[in-house]
């Protein structure tokens, strides 16, 4: 393969976003942000990026240099509003146009994650997590959202979460989501270092997809903690064209975060 | 302002974190708190052996650390009480107390752990459509503590091209705010451009110009990097290192400016440029 499982990740994400979209990309994700601004630069000149509660259109710009920290516009200068100024939970009615990534330290077969932690006893965890962010009500609304993980691993991908802080399809079915009374579009698809994921049709269970240039499906079923639904022919993940690699690694990734230099 | 403060009271802090108050009240060992503080500050309170509880969302650490490392120790030792909760059920619980109600709706945890892991958090039908919804209680600061540009002396805060989004969250639902700020201005400076008044009347304000360091303060200086990253270096490890950057920049100092001659005029003044 031409670039690392990374940039692959990247280039898959950054072609399922479409022009016009509202991006959200919240602390810790260079993957879903790469991918962001990829397309942004490729197809999508009309997209909102909110990354960090940072809401601009940067299409215009030869490359962008990643808002490090906060809200000032010394650091972040090209931000049109930020985060709702204080009201960023005030118009989730229209959060069906926003797309939304999240990782998890725990991920499960109905795309439910975990933020929270690891271990039986919440109040004397094995593993202490992060914490939910604004992760449970943007995976509510958002009319859809990908899981991203920077390791495909059976610790990762589990059979049944310690604590689940955003729930994808919960028990499975297709009308899982609207049982629970919840709008949002769901988890889409989980992208991993090895693969791509979808969720089944009617079971909303998860599906390899699409397997990345060199990975076996051997190699997936041994590093994932649940059985995978495996289809009898599994297509490749279509590699980047050079064009996508030639932006990603010039405009958008330009200190190799994703080459992992 | 330290004065107003007992062991075990509920306080909660905003963004960017007022950092002058938090040093105070670790150099003062206030104990027992109950907490709503995220991050970075939210760790440097657990690490000065202040917190009881913490009315959680996110404490993450940065610089290739994913969770704060003095939360992720008090809370895998026990000793740290986590009322878990996310963005959206803490501004609820928040503007209930503003609202002076019981509690507000939200539906955004509905079917995740956080009302099994959280007893405070209950599933409810509503009574006008029948969904179900998580109440969330009203939550109520004793107070909260807030870091702004700019107040005159009657506490008409203004902060720096808008608040923060949580300061007005935490004003609106506590019972008192205290605001420390860069400058204190003229009544006349406040009455130029009223609409500019953030909060109408914090109940005290005090002047700590730097007092958001090492965070930014907007206006003023960006986020001092590479302290926040000698930080998270030496609480990775809990251990003596963290003793010793505690004693240095919070339990030596005996005021806030001798913090900064310690932090030092050249690393504060090269945090006017980006």
């Amino acid at each position: 393969m031409n670039c690392t499982p990374q940039e692959l990740m990247a280039v898959f994400l950054s072609r399922e976003l479409k022009d016009g979209e509202h991006l959200q990309v919240g602390v810790a994700l260079p993957v879903p942000e790469a991918a962001v601004r990829l397309a942004h630069i490729m197809h999508g000149p009309n997209m909102e990026l909110i990354f960090l509660g940072t809401r601009m259109n940067v299409h215009h710009l030869e490359s962008l240099p990643l808002p490090a920290f906060g809200w000032d516009r010394r650091v972040v200068r090209w931000a049109e509003s930020y985060s709702d100024r204080g009201h960023r939970f005030d118009q989730v009615k229209d959060w069906n146009k926003r797309v939304f990534f999240i990782g998890g330290i725990q991920v499960d077969p109905r795309g439910n994650t975990n933020l929270i932690g690891i271990g039986e006893n919440h109040e004397r965890l094995k593993f202490r997590g992060p914490g939910s962010v604004g992760t449970p009500t943007l995976s509510t609304h958002v009319g859809r959202y990908y899981i991203v993980l920077n390791q495909h691993s059976a610790r990762t991908l589990v059979e049944k979460c310690d604590f689940i802080s955003s729930v994808g399809w919960n028990s499975g079915g297709a009308d899982a989501r609207k049982k629970l009374g919840i709008p949002g579009g769901g988890p889409k698809y989980c992208v991993t270092p090895l693969c791509v994921m979808d969720f089944t049709e009617e079971e909303k269970t998860m599906r390899l997809k699409s397997l990345h240039p060199g990975v076996t499906r051997e190699e997936v079923e041994l590093n994932t903690g649940f059985s995978l639904v495996i289809p009898n022919s599994v297509p490749t993940t279509t590699p980047p064209t050079e064009e996508e690699l030639d932006v990603l690694r010039t405009r958008v990734d330009k200190t190799g975060i994703l080459r992992g230099t | 302002m330290i004065a107003r403060i007992s062991h075990g009271m509920t306080l909660a802090f905003g963004e960017p974190a007022p950092m002058g108050f938090i040093r105070q009240i670790i150099r003062n060992k206030i104990r027992d708190l109950t907490v709503i503080a995220s991050g970075m500050s939210l760790d440097m309170l657990i690490a000065g052996g202040c917190v009881k509880k913490v009315i959680s969302y996110y404490a993450g650490g940065g610089f290739g650390v994913a969770v704060a490392p003095s939360f992720r120790r008090a809370c895998e030792s026990g000793e740290l009480d986590v009322w878990e909760c996310e963005e959206g059920i803490l501004t609820t619980g928040l503007e209930a107390a503003g609202k002076a109600l019981p509690y507000l709706p939200w539906r955004g945890g509905v079917g995740t752990s956080l009302p099994k892991i959280n007893k405070d958090l209950k599933l409810i039908e509503d009574p006008i459509e029948g969904q179900v919804l998580l109440a969330v209680p009203a939550i109520k600061p004793d107070i909260a503590f807030l870091h702004a540009a700019e107040s005159d002396a009657y506490g008409n805060v203004q902060h720096y091209e808008g608040p923060g989004w949580l300061d007005l969250f935490l004003y609106r639902a506590a019972k008192a705010t205290i605001v420390q700020v860069e400058k204190v201005v003229s009544n006349e400076d406040v009455r130029a451009n009223p609409w500019a008044t953030t909060i109408a009347g914090a109940d005290g304000i005090v002047r700590m110009p730097y007092g958001a360091h090492p965070f930014y303060s907007r206006g003023y200086y960006v986020q001092d990097t590479s302290f926040l990253r000698s930080y998270i270096d030496v609480a990775k490890d809990q251990g003596e290192q963290l003793e010793d950057f505690l004693t240095r920049y919070f339990f030596s100092p005996t005021s806030h400016e001798e913090y900064l001659e310690e932090v030092g005029i050249k690393r504060l003044l090269s945090l006017y440029e980006y």
